[in-house]
């Protein structure tokens, strides 16, 4: 049996070495799965294949979850798997993963002058020291979802302070029956952190500062008091938001049962399908800030690498070139709806044609921020989810959250030394 | 004539026993190894650290407050599981119409894989969408507060392997002689009498082989808080499990993460070699 195993196992190997000795070569594209019909991606992949002859590529979809692609990513990095070339990154992975020599320094893809061409946050992502080790790929950010129909019913403006938010969503939903006032996301889990830092950076707030942890500072207190109060004081966000994630709020929200809400915008598409409930009657815009202060988003997307144990480094480089080139970019926000990494694309005609929502997007992109971009920010993130969850929940003050959180982040940038 | 007793089994368990250890023991000492370094691979750091990793968990409120979870988490699920799982196979054990399908019903939540079974729990534990708030007429946020959240998580794991005590119960109940119940019921025994006397003795050694499992099982649950509650709010039902896997795969630090399974594996072997004292014992 194991003999049999062992021959198999042999055979397999064989064939792929036979491939490379051909002059076609096969690259490995991981990545998590897509949105829509799959074969608009494969169509988007078998291009790449005929502007390449040679170059044949293959992609693989890894689980859904981001944190088992996380897993998949580390486990097969860390022991230099040679099994696929491409893989895309989160933004939050990309520095770690530098940091550990698990993805190839590709700075050479991106001229300086095209720099300016992608969105300053997620170029940030990718940079580590000073150097550019993935490509943007499509980007994310929080957005305030808001009922154009309501604010007009009592013609209120759309929210510009957080403030202006809570009396807007109180007056609202004390009038309407059974609508609530704000929906977000605050179970422990990254989409906490997410929500947690938009407040606190709206207020002027800040969790690292040059390396150093700044976590435990008053203007973080207010940001996390006020996300607690949203709960019990003003009463305008219901407890479940203390265990809830994007999929319920989207639902909740969806069925009408809400004024406002956080969330990313995957979501604005699939309320405006045919025949949904709030069909054109919801707007984006950006998240409200604390007064005298900037809104903020936390930035999310997607990130295209080269695995530094490639056996084909250079097909590989193509196929990042290729995905992330503003052909690619547009082509995959026709199809999929995904929002292009590149600024130019929001002025393409036939993009605003399809996605009018896009045009609004922008400015919001223009200013996401990137949650801190460290090596260190997997274990930082860790400390976070539970104290922020504490504090929102009231089961610690926020002072004494961010004052354990601080000692524990201090106790991990000392870990290297 | 019979051959003599000599020692010609061994070349033939060989390649088993070498498979085996290959398949078990390998992992195990690895993970023992890995435990005793310092090792963050995101870091390049990799070197011998003795037993800091075990002095530090000694330190470690979180380590504790997931060793709390857990034991609690354990304990009470196990405790309900057996009692309502004795109950039903009493039942189960009685001839009424519709038996049969009976039977199937109760089995049917340890058919649903858990992961599964956790996410229909997460929509039924939701505070306004969820049907079991619906039912109760109230507003309890059963995944949010630090009370229910834990107890939550129980709730789920004893709907969803009671099933499981209930068929090891009733195969054994099947085996206890009816002339023996017979007898002690001409001999004037009352149904209390009956079960105390016994069913239950008879019925020991089953018991303490469900408790094996079941506690095992239990102390290294996973899935169900994962999925349920992701260890929050604030950790309050964060096991061992969740936090090892934090450690190990989330934050990858590779050492500090394997000194954390090996405790789950060393509290784990405890629980059984306690449990096979009493087995042997009740065997006798």
């Amino acid at each position: 049996m194991l003999f049999i195993l062992a021959l198999l196992l042999a055979y397999g190997c064989q064939e792929r070495a036979d491939e490379s000795r051909r002059d076609t070569a096969t690259i490995v594209f991981k990545h998590g799965k897509m949105a829509g019909d799959p074969r608009s991606f494969r169509a988007l992949l078998d291009r790449f294949e005929q502007e390449n002859p040679g170059l044949r590529v293959r992609d693989e979809t890894l689980p859904s979850s981001t944190d088992e692609q996380h897993q998949f990513y580390a486990i097969n990095l860390q022991a230099k798997s040679r099994d696929f070339d491409v893989l895309s990154l989160d933004v939050i992975w990309v520095s770690a993963f530098a940091r550990a020599g698990w993805i190839k320094d590709i700075s050479h893809l991106i001229t300086p002058g095209e720099r300016q061409s992608f969105f300053p946050g997620p170029l940030e992502a990718v940079t580590f020291n000073d150097r550019v080790y993935a490509i943007p790929w499509y980007i994310d950010a929080g957005v305030l979802y808001y009922r154009k129909d309501l604010l007009e019913k009592y013609s209120l403006p759309v929210p510009r302070t957080w403030q202006e938010l809570a009396a807007t969503a109180r007056e609202i939903s004390s009038r309407e029956k059974g609508i609530y006032g704000y929906l977000w996301q605050g179970r422990q889990y990254e989409g906490l952190v997410c929500n947690a830092l938009e407040f606190i950076w709206s207020n002027g707030g800040e969790i690292l500062e040059q390396g150093r942890p700044v976590i435990n500072a008053p203007r973080n207190a207010e940001a996390l008091t006020f996300m607690a109060d949203l709960i019990g004081k003003y009463g305008v966000s219901p407890p479940l938001v203390t265990t809830a994630t994007e999929e319920p709020t989207r639902e909740l929200f969806g069925s009408g049962k809400a004024v406002f809400m956080r969330n990313w915008p995957y979501a604005w598409a699939l309320y405006n399908r045919p025949g949904a409930v709030l069909r054109s009657k919801v707007g984006i815009a950006p998240l409200p800030s604390f007064p005298g202060h900037e809104s903020a988003s936390t930035l999310g997307g997607w990130q295209l690498g080269v695995n530094r144990y490639s056996p084909n480094p250079n097909a590989a480089e193509k196929l990042v070139r290729f995905l992330t080139s503003p052909e690619s970019q547009k082509r995959l926000a026709l199809a999929v709806g995904y929002n292009p990494a590149r600024r130019a694309l929001y002025k393409d005609p036939d993009l605003l044609r399809e996605h009018p929502g896009i045009a609004s997007l922008y400015a919001i992109f223009m200013k996401a921020r990137p949650r801190p971009v460290t090596p260190y920010y997997l274990m930082i993130t860790q400390v976070l989810q539970p104290e922020f969850s504490a504090a929102i929940s009231e089961i610690k003050n926020p002072e004494a959250a961010l004052a354990s959180a601080q000692q524990q982040v201090s106790r991990i940038l000392e870990m290297e030394q | 004539m019979n051959p003599p007793p000599t020692d010609r089994g061994t070349p033939f368990v060989a390649p088993a026993l070498v498979l085996l250890s290959l398949i078990t023991l390998y992992p195990v000492l690895s993970v023992l190894a890995l435990s005793l370094l310092h090792k963050l691979p995101l870091f390049g750091i990799s070197r011998f650290a003795g037993l800091e990793n075990y002095r530090f968990l000694l330190t470690d409120d979180r380590f504790w407050n997931a060793f709390r979870n857990t034991v609690y988490f354990a304990a009470v699920s196990v405790s309900l599981e057996l009692l309502l799982g004795l109950a039903l196979a009493l039942l189960l054990n009685r001839t009424f119409p519709f038996k049969g399908i009976a039977t199937a019903i109760v089995l049917v939540p340890w058919a649903i894989p858990t992961v599964v079974s956790a996410r229909m729990w997460e929509w039924m534990y939701n505070t306004d969408l969820g049907i079991l708030n619906h039912l109760l007429g109230v507003k309890i946020n059963w995944l949010g507060s630090p009370f229910w959240a834990l107890n939550a998580a129980v709730f789920m794991d004893v709907w969803k392997t009671t099933p499981f005590t209930v068929i090891l119960l009733l195969a054994g109940l099947r085996v206890i002689p009816r002339e023996l119940l017979q007898a002690a019921r001409i001999d004037g025994a009352g149904a209390w009498q009956l079960f105390s006397r016994i069913t239950l003795p008879m019925l020991m050694p089953v018991i303490l082989v469900v408790l094996i499992f079941r506690t095992l099982d239990a102390f290294r649950v996973f899935d169900a808080v994962y999925v349920l509650t992701g260890g929050g709010p604030a950790n309050t039902t964060e096991t061992l499990s969740v936090y090892a896997y934090k450690v190990l795969f989330q934050t990858l630090q590779f050492g500090y993460g394997s000194t954390l399974s090996v405790v789950v594996f060393l509290c784990v072997g405890a629980i059984s070699v306690l449990y096979i004292r009493l087995l042997g014992r009740a065997g006798q």
